[in-house]
């Protein structure tokens, strides 16, 4: 489903790579973690799947498709397939729970019926049933996550990419949010979710790709989020 | 593609961006309002030229007895009736002359007297024998009078040359002056318009950075995260062009037929010409904007 072959990135001005000869591959329907501090190079790792920046050198697939060789007109097709969720949420603060997650398919053109439809069984699965016409101000901060993570999956994606979602809501209610990633998984979408919440790692048993200064220093599966010595 | 959906961002884009979409509007229109100016003083020019050539022809004074310009010492008697017939023959032999005609001070009185009628006093004051004779020469290409005058002033028994058209230049000149000083400001305004279209542009972009973050996030095509914002730059051209539209229509009721009726009564401005120059300015002053605001979107909506 994601496979990067040898991949470096190095951005303008700096000298050292975000990436540095990256190999790695992630099948359908896993559940991967990424792991690192600060600076490892997580982001970029997920801004080069969505093609939001491209690699100096090395091959990145994405879904099948050679993102070298996908021209900038289909780009935003391949991000249609990949849901994004972030640490701040990214909601429209001028529209209510059910608004946020249909703004997704209206901006993809999708008809009214289709968003009538789907967007409440969405709201359903992240577990914000009764809460589709709340502002975002008036929700907390794990169930902006949730209206986050609904509006990432609405589209059903092949691939959901998680940038810390966990950043900013409590350790009790991490649990919930980590609860509905576990659920979208279970529908057969791969999730790669980069962390540094060594507990929520831990609790998961799920694959752990650890990077450090741009370079894998560990591909575990099942693992955890220190060194398991 | 949701018509409904771009078009309620694009009236948010306008609503929030008031101020500038009426800046734009303006300048746009006022841009647009001289450039037709320009378009319309440039046709009433070469209406006016192609009327008066018809009519413009070089005006060739014959000495008086005792006339006292210089040039008639020679012929202190005026000019004979052979010297005439001899002279009409030598201008009617030069290449560029089409046809030369005599008007005695019988037919010069007859058009003083319809030229002054306004002035009744010199018309009552003046009689025939003040008038000089004159051999009044058309020219077959209007453009060519220079050597016609030249020829003129060297011959035996000739007062003074006087080509209407040096008098017409003058005017047109005046005319095309007025024409480049319109176009000049226009192009300096359509300048203005391109700087303030971009401003408007990456004010409305900034102010829906979160959105249009989504939207390309989501996977929305370039298309529906550019449309809304180049149709704003659209709309605003198009009311910019609508109000020099009238503006124009104003100048032609008002400045154009009020002048043109004191100079040259047929060689009006018709209203086909004024709606080919509206078209014309409001077809610029719309791409103007959708290129403008096209522009800085590829510089401030990259993908």
């Amino acid at each position: 489903m994601i496979h990067f072959d040898n991949v470096t990135k190095v951005y303008a001005n700096q000298n050292r790579p975000a990436l540095d000869h990256v190999s790695v591959d992630v099948d359908k329907g896993e559940f991967v973690f990424l792991v690192g501090p600060s600076g490892s190079g997580k982001s970029t790792f997920l801004r080069l799947i969505l093609k939001e920046e491209k690699p100096n050198s090395g091959a990145i697939h994405v879904a099948g498709k050679d993102l070298a060789r996908l021209s900038n007109f289909k780009v935003p097709h391949l991000r249609r397939r990949i849901g994004c969720v972030f640490q701040d949420f990214r909601l429209l603060p001028n529209k209510n729970v059910y608004e946020n997650v249909a703004f997704a398919l209206e901006v993809i053109g999708k008809p009214r019926r289709f968003i009538r439809k789907v967007v409440p069984e969405v709201i359903e699965l992240v577990g914000l049933e009764g809460k589709a016409h709340r502002m975002p101000d008036e929700l907390s901060g794990g169930e902006q996550q949730r209206v986050a993570m609904a509006r990432a999956f609405v589209n059903r994606p092949m691939i959901l990419l998680a940038d810390e979602p966990t950043g900013n809501i409590d350790p009790a209610t991490s649990i919930g949010i980590m609860k509905v990633l576990d659920r979208i998984n279970r529908t057969g979408t791969t999730v790669v979710m980069a962390t540094h919440d060594a507990a929520i790692v831990d609790s998961m048993r799920k694959r752990v790709v650890e990077l450090e200064d741009g370079k894998i220093v560990r591909d575990q599966s099942r693992g955890v989020y220190g060194q398991a010595y | 593609m949701r018509a409904n959906f771009i078009l309620s961002e694009v009236w948010i884009g306008l609503r929030r961006n008031l101020t500038m979409t009426i800046a734009v509007i303006v300048t746009v229109a006022v841009a647009m309002a001289l450039l037709g100016v320009g378009l319309m003083i440039n046709a009433q020019v070469g209406l006016m030229k192609t009327f008066w050539s018809d009519k413009v022809e070089v005006s060739v004074y014959l000495c008086k007895k005792d006339s006292p310009f210089p040039t008639c010492k020679a012929t202190p008697k005026g000019v004979s009736a052979a010297e005439r017939g001899q002279l009409q023959q030598q201008l009617g032999a030069l290449p560029q002359v089409a046809q030369v005609l005599f008007e005695d001070q019988a037919m010069a009185f007859e058009n003083f007297k319809k030229t002054q009628s306004a002035n009744s006093i010199l018309a009552q004051v003046v009689e025939a024998k003040d008038l000089p004779e004159s051999l009044r020469v058309k020219l077959k290409d209007p453009e060519q009078y220079q050597a016609v005058i030249d020829a003129a002033k060297g011959m035996k028994g000739v007062s003074t040359v006087i080509d209407q058209r040096a008098q017409l230049e003058n005017f047109f000149g005046m005319l095309e002056k007025l024409r480049y000083a319109a176009l000049a400001v226009a192009l300096i305004l359509v300048l203005a318009a391109i700087l303030l279209i971009g401003n408007t542009v990456r004010l409305s972009a900034f102010n829906r950075r979160r959105e249009t973050g989504i939207m390309r996030l989501v996977g929305a095509s370039n298309l529906y995260i550019q449309l809304p914002f180049v149709m704003e730059g659209m709309i605003a051209g198009l009311i910019g062009g609508v109000v020099a539209a009238i503006m124009l229509i104003v100048a032609k009721v008002f400045l154009f037929e009020g002048t043109t009726s004191a100079f040259a009564v047929n060689s009006q401005l018709g209203w086909d010409s004024v709606a080919e120059v509206i078209t014309l300015t409001m077809v610029i002053g719309v791409v103007i904007c959708v290129l403008a605001s096209f522009v800085t979107l590829r510089r401030y909506l990259r993908v």
